[in-house]
């Protein structure tokens, strides 16, 4: 009986691995920071292994090469067991070291230590004791922590990603799902036989806003809450409702539609219901995406030929141009400090992610592959999540903004597109 | 009756060449453009009405480029319900006008007939921004049958973009075969 009850545990927790995504370094920087991880004590008996994805998470942003257990010459296991020295021979330059202790309230006592090798000294150090359905996000909170602590940078690590899957073999062929932001643990929002596109969070992160076709085919924009699964239909009017996207302040939604003839950008107030409508002209204007005063946006619009990013004034309504290199630049989102615009750039042919500083002018492209869309800029401004196709399917990857690291997410079945990544949750 | 047919079908073959050479544009007035007095000068000879004949196209290549035009994709009747469009186009191709005559004078003669023009994209470019251009296309559909005296009441429009992919591939006759709007009768099907 008990053996045919662990078959089945292990049948659901491959079938659940299976679904997730797996995620890969393809480019990482020259000058990432050799740290070494080492294994913690009691981990290997643990249902998380907190150390194992404390490196993982540490690899995948692209700032740190951690070194591989089997080459570190002593394994400490706290302060008093550190010999500075066999890390220094292999140009490690910070150690981290901790425990997992089964407690008997059913959860587990983490606890890890940060080592500076050089100065040889104890950075810091912190104990957790988070029941087993929190070992996970307690190891990400150590990552953060870490993250912080060496590059002065609030780790964007327990922060999720949103996205759209479409597998046409299956009776539901189009899905909304967030996962972690290292692909694990997803959750599937909405499974529909019609299109589910331009998912976006709110900026406290509890609800997301899509486009759904569910309703006869016809395009409908939702808000969902994530806890209550209270979903409430905003916007349905003839012809277009598409790419919303929230306020800063959560309290309007700005949206396209073509209610009054072709592709607009409309502000819905969301307690009021009222909606305002912000661009006037005959060419497409769409995509709109708040920039962090609250006061603009950065929208595309084919006002001059081709599609072109814009900003707009809400309060004036006045538009400037925003993009002036080559003839495709469309679906604009902006870094949280407001300094970076990351849009889709088309060059001879292909589809690109490009940088756009907006304080020194410059313009870069960050991606090499094509048909790349959809980008989705990290709460902490480190990376720029997107996605891109791999031998003609949809996957994710993700590149930092000034893309020197790259991280492919492929999933297992189907295709995966528009990731939305989370504010910090 | 039918033999009409091969003065349009050169015609059409000049529009193809004709649209072929010049560059795309945005403009659609050309889904306006009349052919029916230029077809009614040309000379007619009797052909026994119990044999229908398709015109023979197969000297003419299905190419992507010329997809969205080929004789091949319309049969001039309500059986023609997907019409293709060239790349970056909103141009109802010349190809496609008996179709949507027939269409036209289908929902005339049916006032309960009701259709939805589902417009598509290839999947190069943004999804929302492909949305819009989607809707352009429809709209080009929607003009061309309301040109032909079709009420308003009876059309209806939806834009999936490139979300609904008619062909999965990636290459250029799988971008041709989705550029195009498909016509969905929701009431009163022929």
């Amino acid at each position: 009986m008990s053996r045919i009850a662990l078959l089945v545990v292990i049948l659901l927790s491959f079938s659940t691995a299976r679904a997730e995504l797996l995620i890969r370094v393809t480019e990482g920087r020259v000058d990432a920071v050799p740290i070494a991880i080492v294994p913690f004590e009691g981990a290997q008996n643990a249902p998380e292994d907190v150390s194992q994805i404390v490196q993982a998470d540490l690899h995948r942003s692209g700032q740190f090469k951690p070194l591989p257990a089997e080459d570190m010459l002593s394994r400490p296991r706290n302060e008093s067991e550190v010999i500075y020295r066999d890390f220094r021979v292999l140009g490690v330059e910070y150690i981290i070291t901790g425990s997992m202790k089964a407690q008997e309230t059913g959860g587990y006592e983490v606890s890890y230590a940060l080592f500076d090798v050089n100065r040889q000294v104890k950075l810091m150090s912190e104990t957790y004791r988070p029941p087993v359905s929190q070992l996970r996000d307690v190891a990400h909170a150590i990552s953060d922590r870490i993250y912080e602590q060496l590059t002065g940078i609030p780790g964007a690590f327990s922060t999720k990603i949103l996205y759209v899957t479409h597998n046409r073999n299956d009776k539901n062929p189009y899905q909304l799902q967030y996962a972690d932001a290292d692909g694990h643990r997803v959750t599937t929002i909405l499974r529909s036989k019609e299109p589910i596109m331009s998912p976006t969070w709110s900026p406290d992160g509890r609800k997301v806003a899509y486009v759904s076709f569910e309703d006869d085919g016809l395009p409908g924009i939702y808000t969902h809450d994530l806890a209550t699964t209270n979903r409430e239909k905003v916007s349905s009017f003839r012809g277009i409702n598409g790419a919303p996207d929230w306020s800063p302040d959560g309290q309007k939604l700005a949206l396209t539609l073509s209610r009054d003839g072709n592709p607009e950008i409309y502000m819905l107030d969301m307690a009021t219901k009222q909606l305002t409508r912000l661009t006037q002209h005959y060419g497409i204007d769409t995509e709109p995406r708040w920039l962090p005063d609250g006061e603009h946006l950065v929208f595309t619009s084919s006002r001059s030929g081709g599609p072109q990013i814009y900003k707009l004034n809400i309060n004036d309504k006045s538009v400037r141009r925003v993009s002036f290199q080559g003839a495709y630049n469309a679906r604009p989102d902006v870094t949280p400090d407001g300094r970076y615009l990351v849009y889709v750039h088309r060059r001879n042919g292909n589809f690109n992610v490009g940088v756009q500083d907006l304080q020194r002018g410059t313009f870069n492209i960050v991606t090499r592959t094509d048909m790349d869309e959809s980008p989705s800029v990290a709460p902490n401004g480190s990376m720029v999540i997107y996605g891109t196709q791999d031998r003609g399917t949809g996957v994710l990857e993700a590149v930092s903004i000034d893309g020197r690291v790259k991280v492919k997410l492929p999933s297992k079945e189907g295709e995966v597109r528009e990731p939305a990544w989370s504010p910090f949750l | 009756m039918r033999s009409f047919l091969n003065p349009l079908f050169a015609l059409m073959l000049a529009a193809a060449l004709a649209a072929c050479s010049s560059t795309p544009t945005e403009d659609d007035s050309s889904a306006t453009d009349d052919m029916s007095q230029q077809t009614d000068t040309s000379p007619v000879t009797p052909v026994e009405p119990s044999t229908p004949s398709k015109p023979d196209t197969s000297s003419i290549p299905l190419t992507a480029d010329n997809f969205y035009n080929h004789p091949s994709n319309y049969d001039g009747t309500t059986d023609s319900r997907v019409i293709y469009f060239a790349f970056d186009s909103n141009t109802v191709p010349a190809a496609a006008f008996e179709t949507l005559r027939a269409h036209a004078t289908y929902l005339k003669n049916n006032s309960n007939a009701k259709l939805r023009l589902e417009g598509h994209a290839d999947e190069r470019g943004t999804r929302e921004y492909n949305v819009a251009l989607s809707e352009r296309r429809s709209k080009a559909v929607e003009k061309f049958l309301r040109v032909q005296g079709v009420s308003s009441s009876q059309l209806e429009i939806v834009s999936y973009g490139e979300e609904k992919p008619a062909a999965f591939g990636h290459s250029e006759m799988d971008w041709a075969k989705n550029r195009r709007v498909e016509i969905n009768y929701t009431a009163g099907r022929p």
